[in-house]
C-alpha cells in the first residue's frame, strides 16, 4: 500500500470504504459535477446542513450553495432536527476507506454527528496509504499533526444489542464523494 | 430488580473476589446464565482479530514499536505528566493529577457543581468505573447518563462490565430485550437489534441535547501536544466531547505517551487487536478545549468551551515501582487477551474479573488499583496457557503477572495443600509409581476420591491420572537391552536426547517410548535424559521460587547435553514451552536461554526439520500405510501455538499425505492441573465440551493431541482414544 501509485490509492480507497459500509462515487473537479452529485444524494431532503469547506476550495461548492435547501447557519432547532449534513475532509485513507474530518473550525463536527446521513467530499489527491501516515510530516505537509479531527470509517455502528446495527448515535449512512481530475 | 437466576445472585454481589466463595458463585452464575452469549461474542472478536492482524503487513514490527514506546513512557512517566500538564494548560485547559480515586471523584464533582450541572453524559471509561464516579455524582444530585449502549445496558441492569471493550458482552439480545421491557415498562416492540438500538438512541439523544457536561476517558494522551486519542464505533464519544461546552477527560497516568506522532503506531494495532477491524467507525484525535462553536442546544448560555484533564494515579505509581506488576502498565486496553482466552470465552469478566478490570490482565490491574491482593484472586482462572502473549499488541506476559499474584496469595498465608500437591507432583509421583498398580487402585477407590476432593480439592468426577505400569526409564532400559538399534546408531549423526520430564516419566511413558521407537526406526541416534523436574508444575501453582530452582538446574543440565553436541526433543509441549519461553525470566541468563531456544524441539517439529534438511526421507514413514483413507483431527496445544509451532504437526502429517482437520479451540480447558480442581471442574468441562463438539463435527477416524492434559480432556469428553502424534506414527513403522 505504501508504494501504491495515485490511481491505485484511489481504487483501494473506494473498495475499502465500501467494505466499511460507506457508499462512494467519484466526480469531476468542477462545481457543476459536484452540484449534480450533491443534489442527487439529497433528493429526499427538504433541508441540508452544509458546513462550509475548510480544506477544499469553496468554488467547488458555488453552484450547490445556491440551492434553496442548503443551510449554512442552522438554528438550534435545525441542528437538532435536520437529517443530512455535508462536510469536506482533509484526507482519505486508502487501506481503510476512512475520511479525516476536522473537528475544529466551523460546523463539520455537528454536521457529521447529529445527522442521520453524512455526505463528505474529499479530494482524490489527498488520499494517503495508511492511517498512521496522517501523523507523518511526509504526508499532507504535516496537516494531520496540526488539528483536531476524526478518522471516520463507515457509518456509526454497534454490536452491543446483539447483531451489528448501523446508525447509533452518529449517522447511519456515510456517502463519500471523491473529487478527481 | 431483574431476576436473573435461580439463586438470586447478581454479578455485582460477587464482583469483589476477596473470598473464595464469591469466586465459586461467580463461576456458577456465569456458566448458568452468561456463557452462551459470551462464547459467541468473544469467539467472533477472536476470529476477526486473527484476520485483521493478518492484514497489517508489518504487524510484528508495529508490536515491537508499541512495546518500546510504552516501556519508555512508563520509564519517563513523571516527566511526561509535567509535560502534558503544561501543554494542556497553555492551550487553556485544566489538568488535575489525582493521587487517589477519592481525589479524582472529588475534583470532578466540584467541576460539576461549579457549573450547577444537573445532567452529565458519559462515554465509556473503565477508569471512571475504577474510581466509582457515577455513584458519587448521583449522591450529589447529578444525573449521570451512560451513553455507550453497552454501558447504558449495564446502568439499567446494575451490573459491572464483563469485558473492558464490550462491557455487556455477557448479554444476549434476548436478555437485553427482556431487561428493557421490564425496566422501561413499554409496549414498544423491542425484539430486534435495530429496535433495541433505536429505542436506546432516542432516550440518549435527548440526554445529549440537554446535558451540561460530558465526561470521557482517553485511549492515549500525547504529552508533547496534549492530544487525546479516543476510539469508538457508536459516535457517543464524539457527542460527549463536542456537544456540551464542558468536557472532562478522566484517564490513568499510564495512558500518556510522548508524542502524537506515536499515535500512528497504535491506531491500527488497537482497532485490529480489539474489535478485529482495520479502524473502528470513529478514531478521534482531539486537542481540547476545541475551537468549535458552543451550540448550547440545551438552552445554557456558556460562551466558551472548557476542558479538564483528570489524570488518575490511584496505585499506578506503586505498580511502576513493583517489578512483579509493572508490565501491566503497558496495557492499551484492547481486550485481545480476553477474546483469545478459553476460560474467559466461557465465563467472561463477571467470574474472570473484579469490580471493573477483567480477564487475564485484570488481575494485576485489580490488585494494583485497589491495593488489595485478595481482590485479585480471580487470577487463579489464568491457567498459564499463554495464548494471550503473542496476541497482545504490546507482548505483555500476562500469565507471568498472574503467577506473581498466585505467588503472593500463597505467601500472604493462603493455606493450600492443593497447590503443594500439584506443584510438587514429582515428589509424590516417584514413590507412588514404584507400585503403580496399588497406587492406581488406591486412587480409584471411591472413598479415596472423596478424600482427595476433601483434602486436596481434587474433583472426584475426574479420573485421577494413572501411573504408568512402567516408568519411561525402566521401559527404555529394557528396550536398549533387547534391541541393537541404539548400539548401531551411526556416530556421524547428530545425537538426539529425549527429555524425560516428570509427567512423561511416571504417567505417560508410552508416548516417550513411541518417540524413541519412531526415531530409531528412521535410523536416528536417540537416547533419553535423566529424569528432571522442569519447573512447569510449580510455576502453574504460583510457586515461583521452586520453579526457579528447578529451571536453573534443568537449564544447566540441558546446556551440558547441548555442549556435548546433542539436540533435545520433548514429548510434552508445556515443558518445551517452559524452556523456550518461561526460562527467559526464570534462569535470568540471556546467553544460555538463547542456546536452549536453538537446541530444543517438539518431537514432531524436529522430524519436520530433519525432513526439510533431507536427513530423513518421508517415504520411510509413508511406505507402510494407505494414508489417504485415514482422516485425522488434531487439537493444537496452547503453548505450542504460543511459541510459534502450532501448525507444525498438521503441516507434517499433511506432508505424509493425511487429511488433517484442526481445532479452533484456543485451549482444551484441562491445562495441566486446572481441570482437576474441584472449584474449576465445571468450567474446565465446559471449555472441553466446546472442543469435543468441534471434533465430533469433523467425524475423524483418528484424534491426535500433543499435550498430555489435552488428551485426557478430550478422551474424557468423547470417551475415545486420543494419541500423541508420534504414537500414531509408530503404527506405520
Amino acid at each position: 500500500m505504501e508504494d501504491s501509485s495515485y490511481p491505485e490509492l484511489v481504487e483501494h480507497f473506494v473498495q475499502a470504504a465500501q467494505i466499511a459500509a460507506a457508499t462512494v462515487e467519484v466526480v469531476n473537479r468542477d462545481a457543476q459535477s459536484l452540484n449534480y452529485a450533491l443534489v442527487k444524494n439529497t433528493v429526499d431532503d427538504k433541508e441540508v446542513i452544509l458546513s462550509l469547506p475548510v480544506d477544499l476550495s469553496s468554488a467547488l461548492f458555488s453552484v450547490f450553495m445556491n440551492n434553496k435547501k442548503v443551510i449554512t447557519e442552522p438554528s438550534k432547532e435545525q441542528f437538532a432536527n435536520i437529517k443530512t449534513g455535508i462536510t469536506d475532509a482533509f484526507c482519505g485513507i486508502a487501506s481503510t476507506g476512512s475520511v479525516c474530518v476536522p473537528m475544529t473550525n466551523g460546523l463539520s463536527s455537528p454536521a457529521s454527528m447529529l445527522t442521520r446521513k453524512h455526505i463528505v467530499v474529499v479530494d482524490a489527491q489527498t488520499i494517503i496509504p495508511r492511517p498512521r501516515d496522517v501523523f507523518s510530516e511526509k504526508y499532507l505537509s504535516g496537516k494531520g499533526l496540526k488539528r483536531s479531527f476524526s478518522f471516520i470509517t463507515g457509518p456509526s455502528a454497534t454490536a452491543d444489542m446483539g447483531p451489528l446495527v448501523r446508525g447509533v448515535h452518529g449517522p447511519e449512512k456515510l456517502h463519500i464523494i471523491v473529487i478527481e481530475g | 430488580m431483574n431476576n436473573i437466576n435461580d439463586y438470586n445472585i447478581r454479578p455485582r454481589d460477587v464482583a469483589d473476589k476477596s473470598s473464595k466463595d464469591s469466586l465459586r458463585k461467580a463461576i456458577k452464575l456465569a456458566l448458568d446464565v452468561e456463557s452462551d452469549a459470551l462464547g459467541i461474542n468473544t469467539r467472533s472478536f477472536n476470529s476477526k482479530r486473527y484476520n485483521a492482524v493478518k492484514a497489517i503487513d508489518d504487524y510484528d514490527e508495529l508490536k515491537n514499536q508499541a512495546r518500546e514506546i510504552k516501556e519508555s513512557a512508563i520509564e519517563n512517566l513523571p516527566a511526561l505528566i509535567k509535560q502534558v500538564t503544561k501543554t494542556v494548560e497553555t492551550r487553556g485547559g485544566k489538568v488535575f493529577l489525582a493521587k487517589t480515586k477519592e481525589d479524582a471523584v472529588g475534583y470532578i464533582k466540584d467541576v460539576c457543581l461549579s457549573h450547577s450541572a444537573k445532567l452529565v453524559v458519559k462515554a465509556k471509561s473503565i477508569t471512571s468505573e475504577e474510581i466509582g464516579l457515577n455513584h458519587i455524582l448521583e449522591n450529589a444530585g447529578i444525573e449521570v447518563a451512560e451513553t455507550d449502549l453497552a454501558e447504558f445496558i449495564l446502568q439499567v441492569s446494575n451490573e459491572q462490565p464483563s469485558h473492558i471493550v464490550a462491557p455487556a458482552i455477557h448479554r444476549s439480545r434476548e436478555r437485553i430485550s427482556e431487561l428493557f421491557k421490564k425496566h422501561f415498562n413499554t409496549e414498544l416492540p423491542l425484539e430486534t437489534g435495530e429496535e433495541l438500538t433505536e429505542f436506546a438512541r432516542n432516550i440518549l439523544r435527548n440526554k445529549f441535547l440537554s446535558a451540561d457536561i460530558g465526561i470521557s476517558g482517553a485511549n492515549l494522551i500525547a504529552a508533547e501536544e496534549g492530544t487525546i486519542l479516543l476510539v469508538e464505533s457508536e459516535g457517543n464519544i464524539r457527542l460527549t466531547t463536542q456537544l456540551p461546552a464542558v468536557h472532562i477527560a478522566v484517564a490513568g497516568i499510564e495512558k500518556i505517551i510522548p508524542s502524537k506522532k506515536d499515535f500512528g503506531t497504535f491506531i491500527e494495532l488497537l482497532a485490529a487487536s480489539g474489535t478485529g477491524q482495520q479502524l473502528t467507525s470513529y478514531t478521534n484525535i482531539l486537542e481540547p478545549p476545541l475551537e468549535l462553536p458552543v451550540l448550547n442546544l440545551n438552552g445554557r448560555t456558556d460562551e466558551r468551551r472548557e476542558f479538564h484533564l483528570v489524570l488518575v494515579d490511584n496505585g499506578r505509581m506503586n505498580m511502576r515501582e513493583d517489578e512483579g506488576l509493572k508490565e501491566a502498565l503497558y496495557c492499551i486496553r484492547c481486550s485481545a487477551c480476553m477474546n483469545v482466552c478459553a476460560n474467559f470465552q466461557t465465563v467472561g469478566g463477571h467470574a474472570f474479573g473484579g469490580e471493573c478490570y477483567t480477564g487475564g490482565i485484570g488481575g494485576a490491574w485489580t490488585v494494583g488499583t485497589s491495593g488489595e491482593l485478595k481482590k485479585g484472586r480471580f487470577a487463579e482462572l489464568c491457567t498459564g496457557c499463554s495464548r494471550c502473549i503473542p496476541n497482545c499488541p504490546v507482548r505483555i506476559d500476562i500469565p507471568g503477572l498472574n503467577t506473581v499474584i498466585k505467588n503472593r496469595l500463597i505467601k500472604s498465608g493462603e493455606p493450600s495443600l492443593q497447590k503443594r500437591f500439584f506443584g510438587n507432583f514429582s515428589k509424590m509421583a516417584k514413590p507412588a509409581s514404584l507400585l503403580p498398580k496399588i497406587s492406581n487402585w488406591a486412587a480409584s477407590l471411591s472413598f479415596n476420591r472423596e478424600l482427595f476432593e476433601k483434602i486436596l480439592g481434587f474433583d472426584k468426577r475426574r479420573k485421577i491420572p494413572e501411573f504408568a505400569e512402567r516408568t519411561l526409564t525402566s521401559l527404555y532400559k529394557e528396550h536398549t537391552r533387547n534391541s541393537r538399534q541404539a548400539e548401531n546408531g551411526n556416530d556421524v549423526k547428530t545425537k538426539i536426547v529425549l527429555f524425560a520430564d516428570v509427567f512423561t516419566q511416571y504417567n505417560n511413558a508410552q508416548a516417550g517410548m513411541s518417540i524413541i521407537k519412531v526415531y530409531e526406526g528412521l535410523g536416528l541416534n536417540i537416547t533419553i535424559s535423566k529424569v528432571m523436574e522442569d519447573g512447569r508444575a510449580a510455576q502453574s501453582q504460583g510457586l515461583i521460587e521452586s520453579a526457579k530452582k528447578s529451571a536453573v538446574k534443568a537449564a544447566k543440565y540441558l546446556e551440558k547435553l547441548i555442549d556435548e553436541g546433542s539436540e533435545i526433543v520433548f514429548a510434552e509441549p508445556s515443558v518445551l514451552a517452559m524452556v523456550r519461553f518461561d526460562y527467559a525470566k526464570l534462569i535470568n541468563d540471556g546467553k544460555l536461554f538463547t542456546k536452549l531456544k536453538q537446541h530444543t524441539f517438539d518431537a514432531v517439529e524436529y522430524l519436520n526439520k530433519l525432513s526439510e534438511d533431507a536427513v530423513i526421507d518421508l517415504q520411510d514413514i509413508c511406505k507402510n500405510h494407505t494414508q489417504n483413507e485415514v482422516s485425522i483431527f488434531y487439537h493444537g496445544h496452547c503453548q505450542m501455538k504460543s511459541i510459534g509451532i502450532g501448525s507444525v504437526v498438521p503441516v507434517f502429517f499433511r506432508k505424509l499425505g493425511f487429511a488433517v482437520n484442526e481445532s479452533t479451540a484456543e485451549c482444551c480447558g484441562m491445562a495441566g492441573s486446572f481441570g482437576y480442581k474441584k472449584d474449576y471442574y465445571d468450567l474446565s468441562k465446559r471449555v472441553g465440551k466446546y472442543l469435543g463438539e468441534e471434533i465430533i463435527q469433523g467425524s475423524p477416524e483418528v484424534i491426535l493431541a500433543s499435550g498430555t492434559s489435552c488428551r485426557e480432556q478430550i478422551s474424557g469428553e468423547l470417551n475415545r482414544e486420543v494419541l500423541h502424534p508420534i504414537e500414531f506414527l509408530e503404527k506405520f513403522l
